[in-house]
């Protein structure tokens, strides 16, 4: 069998990876390559983000699900103090979370798709199971659902599955209304249709008689420009016999047409239902009861915090052990303790509340989703407590600074305009992040050279400007101008600055607005860009039975703006109505470049353009038209300002897109943000790879590449920001790369940084999310064509004179190995005592230079030399840097001498304590002063003895930026007198011993033992 | 030191191999198509990885295992000695400046580790120990013999692990007790789908603060330590954050050992009791 292990393992190395056929016209996927390239996740989430559903465990109330708008699912084990995500590689938007009660530790339903249908809301794709407590997940069908509201398994049968789909938002589907399954979700029937128009809104099950079921069916569209809630089909039903025969249960209903209806059972008394009616007449819109298991209903309320935006709350749930006690969804929730009469808020949290759950044992204790995140209550809601460790930020949009470490900026789905660090002392904390806009925040950008923030809350109703230095804010908007129409601004309206005129911004209405002086004053310099098609601006008759006119539908607008970063006068503008707009003269003439494009749909929202730095004519668009229910991606490139554009999305992008990054020095190199995670061209978009590595499936509404870093950030919009380190290497991915057995990637200078981030803050870090940081150390990076599993595989560091400095854990995956190593030789040998010197646990960092790594694999060795250098911000001489450097490790010699001077004499000691006792007792009178023979390592420890003073010392001296001051000096001399001392009197007592016949180990063997 | 006695319980908890599945057949139609596309099952799999790591025969053989190995954590390298034997018996040495601290030792009945601060012996507790306990068969393989411990395997289908193809199965093992609550103990192994060696296992944290994180332990440099191929390097950590690399320098086949050396020292605990604990 030997013989069998090594054909494999010969066969592993020679099989050619790549054919010679290959060549870099050919495509080069990288999904397999990625390697150790891995995303870290910042947040923010100090104001998390939506929920869309909750659910409790029946038996096990430390288990808790949140089901996130666009963040995926998350798991508590711990009665809702943190959570872990359980479904990253899938769809992040959640419609439902579901578990089955007679399995519950296992079996778990997950329906995509968030059901709260705001504009910016995202899109599911089907129905999935997990049947080991969420490990592994299997994919049920139903791809085209786009939301799934309910789903219900009979708690007395496991098999009996029913589900409630709400359907396309955007567009006619019949995949939608009531489902049942028979054998636990493998098949399933359609029992409950109406129309296309009309999905299954909610839907309840008698916890006391499983064959009874209520389902609210809804009438909706959403448009770019518009929403409907409500219509002739919009109806509440019953069934009675498991889902086989269905009738309208509207005794009591206001007459007309009705829309989004919620429905919930007591638990406790099925014959009490609620009921949340949105009506043509408002007076007749609110909660309704029924006494009679849905024979009757009496309207009991119609207080503002029950009708409010029913597309976007209706959720009704009644306490599990009392009927009378129900709670409304709404802008600040409310709860009803006598039966559903009166109301009052729940206590202070976010705004938006879509979901609350009772504790299972205690309905004291409620779990509440809101659109900032999930929040505890102790008290029966009426104060609350946020869970700190949901990092479910909804970015728009985001940029970069170029401080060290540079922050991100970006605007939030109602929660404001935020700007943090990429890296903080201790990790990038909730308190790292400051606000910078209230209201809904878009686009938040840094003014190229000074310390001014710009910022926007929805429709540009306020534009802010902030001077971060001196705290001022002054609000900035375009306003209406003399001789032109009212301006249309879109609900995340474009800004831009210029890379050629610092103090130039740009806003977009129809119009592109451009100042030259920080906003003080505007100039319009286009015409209407847009269709300024009529039909798409009625926003005053939008919502439908409620009116919903917030500004979310504003159409015909303006939606990004660029200036070419190679030239100010070519400036780029797309249109929510499909135009893209090119001006190559600072905007005095503007061409609308899409009529150029071929395989394009009429008039779907131009997302994004990214101009590039490769030619002035070079230019990407990326078009969305998702909210024409065109779940296709689209993007183009133009090399020639629009005149010609190619198609750069092939079959792999399996969803629509919103943003494209190139890279600054690889043309070839993409980013592509879509709905459900983020792409990876290496081949100008010949192929695509979806990025997995600790990345979510999540929608990914914008990219940017950090110039100086090579770090590529994005804003998701229910991650928070991501951020990959450093991807320069995939710059150099060819299949001539890949057809070496180890290509080193080139490197940068690493920067032995002395910044300790202060003092961190790790107070309250328990529950919190902590946002990792980039990495400070040197970073060999490597690429192997194949993972490395048999045979050694070893890496050292050496000076170039091919010294071993240390050894290092290579990395083996196939594709980029990214291996650190932070600056340090190995800690010194310590002598040995009865406790631990911890002084002797710091490693010293090596002197600036050139190294080498050198990587061993089988009989081969590769090797890539290096630079370090020293952190300038210490602002110490060369010479300084040397003493200092000297200083440190004549200490850590010193201590290994001492250590050796302790083996030895313990040697010497046992091979004399029979034979000479006196001898014996000066050795361990000798000893005691040398290290600590009693004591512990805590309270308890004993005086320091020379091996505690010198390797505190010598710790102090490594672990400073400084140089060595003159106390540490002098203590060193001490130090160094005292061990001279012992020394020579180790030598005496070591001569009377005669023990020339002891066998020691050398001093080499000993510290490197 | 927090976080390298967390390093070190992990390391233990990963080297016995754990978990346990559950096979749902509702979804048995769909899981047998996968299958179906699969052309192996997850015996033909384990069989292959012994065959091809030295023979089933000779991995039954093994009495005994004791590795040499170094953690490098933030550039201080922690030398650490694990000794494993077939009755369960296990302990992890670290030698810190010449000082012994035990991390993990197990006698067959009581679970200890070495205080750091007092460096005292320390029982872990009851739960612990009853979990750990169920590990004791798991020597030297969690899948030898599998099905005579009452495990279950399930091959749930291809999976990549670090750029290369493996084949994922699902370990179920005997259930766990965590704070108060029978859990059952499921782990994920990827196979390498050329060699049929593994090359990660996925399981869940289930204790401390990383509660409900998945842990990811890879494993390459397969030598020979005898007749059979182990893993020389390892990394463990957080799945999808990289791993702390632990390196095997040598690993011996049925090592002697004193069997006093899993004993809890019982004396030596009550001889100093009270010191150092004052806080």
């Amino acid at each position: 069998m030997k013989k069998s292990i090594f054909a494999i393992f010969f066969s592993i190395l020679l099989t050619p990876i790549f054919t010679d056929a290959q060549t870099s016209a050919n495509p080069i996927k990288a999904s397999d390559l990625f390697g150790d390239l891995r995303a870290r996740h910042i947040g923010p989430a100090v104001m998390s983000g939506r929920i869309n559903d909750m659910e409790t465990h029946p038996t096990n109330a430390r288990i808790i699900y949140a089901g996130t708008a666009g963040g995926g699912v998350w798991k508590s084990n711990d009665a809702g103090t943190t959570f872990n995500p359980i479904f990253d590689k899938y769809c992040q938007s959640i419609g439902v979370v579901t578990l089955d009660p007679n399995d519950p530790d296992n079996v778990i339903y997950v329906g995509t798709g968030e059901t709260w249908t705001r504009n910016s809301v995202s899109i599911g794709d089907g129905l999935y199971k997990s049947t080991d407590g969420g490990a592994t997940w299997n994919k049920l069908g139903f791809e085209n659902s786009e939301r799934i509201a309910n789903i219900i398994v009979n708690p007395n049968n496991s098999n009996e599955v029913y589900m409630g789909v709400l359907g396309a938002l955007w567009s006619d589907s019949n995949e939608r209304g009531v489902y049942k399954s028979t054998d636990a979700g493998a098949t399933w029937e359609k029992i409950l249709y109406i129309d296309e128009t009309t999905g299954a809104a909610d839907l309840a099950m008698d916890p006391n008689n499983p064959s009874v079921l209520y389902a609210s069916m809804w009438e909706f569209r959403r448009t770019g420009w518009s929403f409907n809630s409500g219509g002739d089909k919009s109806a509440l039903y019953k069934s009675t016999d498991s889902g086989k025969t269905w009738n309208k249960i509207h005794n009591g209903f206001p007459a007309g047409k009705l829309g989004r209806l919620a429905i919930a059972v007591a638990p406790s008394d099925s014959n009490v239902l609620y009921t949340v009616i949105e009506a043509e007449e408002d007076t007749k819109k609110g909660l309704y009861r029924s006494n009679d298991a849905g024979n009757s209903w009496e309207q009991l309320n119609n207080d503002f915090g029950i009708t409010v935006r029913p597309f976007y709350f209706s959720r009704i749930v009644v306490d599990p052990r009392n009927p009378d006690v129900v709670v409304k969804g709404g802008l600040s929730g409310s709860i009803s303790r006598d039966g559903g009469k009166t109301f009052k808020n729940l206590g202070n949290m976010h705004a938006d509340i879509h979901d609350v759950v009772f504790d299972i044992k205690d309905s004291d204790r409620m779990y509440v989703g809101t659109d900032g995140g999930v929040y505890r209550s102790w008290n029966g809601g009426t104060t609350l407590e946020i869970v700190e460790n949901l990092p479910l930020s909804q970015f728009y949009h985001i940029s970069v600074d170029n401080e060290e470490p540079y922050n991100v900026y970006g605007g939030l789905q109602d929660n404001g305009s935020w700007y943090g660090p990429s890296s903080a002392g201790g990790g990038v904390k909730a308190s790292d992040w400051v606000p910078v806009g209230f209201g809904d925040g878009f686009r938040v950008l840094r003014h190229p050279t000074k310390n001014i923030i710009y910022s926007e809350m929805q429709g540009a109703e306020n534009v802010w400007r902030y001077d971060a230095d001196n705290k001022l804010v002054k609000t900035i908007q375009p306003l209406p101008q003399k001789g032109y129409p009212k301006l249309r601004f879109n609900w995340n309206a474009p800004m831009a600055t210029s890379m050629h005129k610092p103090d130039r911004f740009y806003m977009g209405s129809q119009f592109v607005h451009r100042s030259e002086d920080m906003g003080d004053t505007w100039q319009i310099i286009s015409p209407d860009l847009t269709t300024n098609d009529p039909a798409k601006q009625q926003q005053e008759d939008s919502g439908g039975l409620s009116m919903d006119n917030s500004g979310a539908e504003n159409h015909t607008t303006i939606f990004t703006i660029t200036e070419s970063p190679l030239d100010e006068n070519i400036i780029w503008v797309g249109t929510d109505d499909g135009n893209v707009q090119v001006s190559t003269n600072g905007g005095k003439s503007w061409t609308n470049t899409t009529p150029n494009i071929t395989g394009l749909p009429a008039n779907i929202w131009v997302y994004h353009i990214e101009a590039s730095v490769h030619g002035k004519g070079t230019a990407y668009a990326v078009f969305d038209g998702h909210t024409k229910g065109d779940m296709k991606p689209y993007a183009y490139k133009t090399t020639d300002y629009g005149k010609t554009w190619k198609n750069i999305i092939s079959d792999d992008v399996e969803i629509f897109a919103r943003s494209i990054q190139e890279d600054f020095e690889n043309e070839d190199l993409l980013f592509l943000g879509t709905e459900f995670g983020l792409y990876i061209t290496l081949d100008g978009g010949a192929s695509w790879s979806k990025f997995e590595n600790n990345m979510p499936a999540v929608a990914v509404h914008h990219v940017e590449m950090h110039p100086r870093t090579n770090d590529i950030v994005m804003g998701t919009h229910g991650r928070g920001v991501i951020i990959i380190d450093d991807v320069s290497p995939l710059r150099e991915i060819t299949a001539e790369a890949l057809s070496k057995k180890v290509h080193f990637f080139s490197s940068k200078t690493a920067v032995m940084k002395d910044q300790s981030g202060g003092f961190g803050n790790g107070f309250g870090a328990e529950t919190q999310f902590v946002g990792r940081n980039a990495p400070s150390s040197a970073q060999i990076k490597y690429l192997l064509p194949k993972r490395h599993t048999f045979g050694k595989m070893t890496m050292e560091i050496q000076d170039m004179d091919g010294n071993k400095i240390v050894s290092i854990s290579p990395g083996k995956s196939k594709g980029i190995n990214i291996v650190n190593w932070n600056y340090t030789i190995k800690q010194p040998k310590v002598a040995k005592g009865k406790t631990f010197s911890f002084g002797g646990f710091t490693s010293p960092r090596v002197q600036a230079g050139t190294y080498k790594a050198v990587l061993t694999k089988g009989k081969d060795t590769f090797e890539h030399t290096f630079e370090v250098v020293n952190d300038k911000k210490t602002g110490l001489s060369d010479t300084a840097i040397s003493m200092k450097h000297e200083t440190t490790m004549k200490m850590y010699n010193m201590t290994q001498d001492l250590a050796y001077m302790v083996y030895e004499l313990d040697a010497i000691y046992e091979s004399v304590k029979d034979s000479n006792k006196k001898l014996a007792s000066s050795l361990n009178d000798l000893k005691e002063t040398l290290v600590v023979t009693t004591g512990d390592n805590y309270v308890g420890a004993a005086e320091p003895q020379l091996r505690e003073k010198m390797a505190d010392l010598y710790s102090k001296i490594a672990g400073s930026y400084d140089k060595p001051s003159a106390a540490e000096l002098e203590s060193l001399a001490v130090i160094e007198d005292r061990f001279n001392a012992a020394k020579e009197q180790f030598a005496k007592l070591k001569k009377k011993a005669k023990v020339d016949d002891l066998e020691l180990k050398t001093f080499d063997d000993f510290v490197n033992e | 030191m927090k976080t390298l006695k967390l390093i070190l319980v992990a390391l233990a908890v990963s080297f016995a191999t754990n978990v346990n599945a559950q096979t749902a057949d509702e979804l048995a139609e769909m899981a047998a198509e996968k299958k179906a596309q699969l052309s192996v099952t997850a015996d033909e799999i384990l069989n292959n990885y012994f065959e091809n790591t030295g023979g089933i025969d000779n991995w039954n053989k093994i009495e005994g295992l004791k590795m040499y190995a170094k953690v490098n954590n933030g550039g201080m390298e922690i030398p650490i000695e694990i000794t494993q034997l077939k009755n369960g018996k296990q302990m992890t040495v670290i030698n810190f400046q010449g000082k012994e601290i035990k991390q993990g030792v197990f006698n067959g009945e009581v679970l200890w580790s070495t205080n750091f601060m007092t460096q005292k012996a320390e029982k872990s507790d009851a739960e612990a120990t009853a979990n750990f306990k169920l590990e004791a068969n798991d020597f030297p393989d969690a899948f030898l013999n599998y099905k005579e411990k009452g495990y279950t395997v399930e091959l749930l289908g291809k999976e990549d692990i670090e750029g290369t193809e493996t084949y994922k199965i699902k370990l179920v093992k005997e259930p766990v007790t965590v704070d108060g609550i029978e859990e059952e103990n499921v782990s994920f192994y990827f196979f390498d789908s050329e060699n049929f060696v593994p090359l990660a296992v996925h399981s869940e944290i289930r204790q401390g603060q990383a509660k409900g994180m998945i842990s990811e332990v890879t494993f390459s440099d397969y030598q020979e330590v005898g007749d059979i191929y182990m893993p020389f390097s390892m990394t463990q950590g957080i799945k999808g954050q990289g791993g702390q690399p632990i390196t095997m320098d040598k690993i011996e086949l049925n090592p002697v050992v004193d069997d006093k050396a899993f004993e809890f020292p019982e004396e030596e605990a009550s001889k100093d009791d009270g010191d150092g604990n004052k806080n």
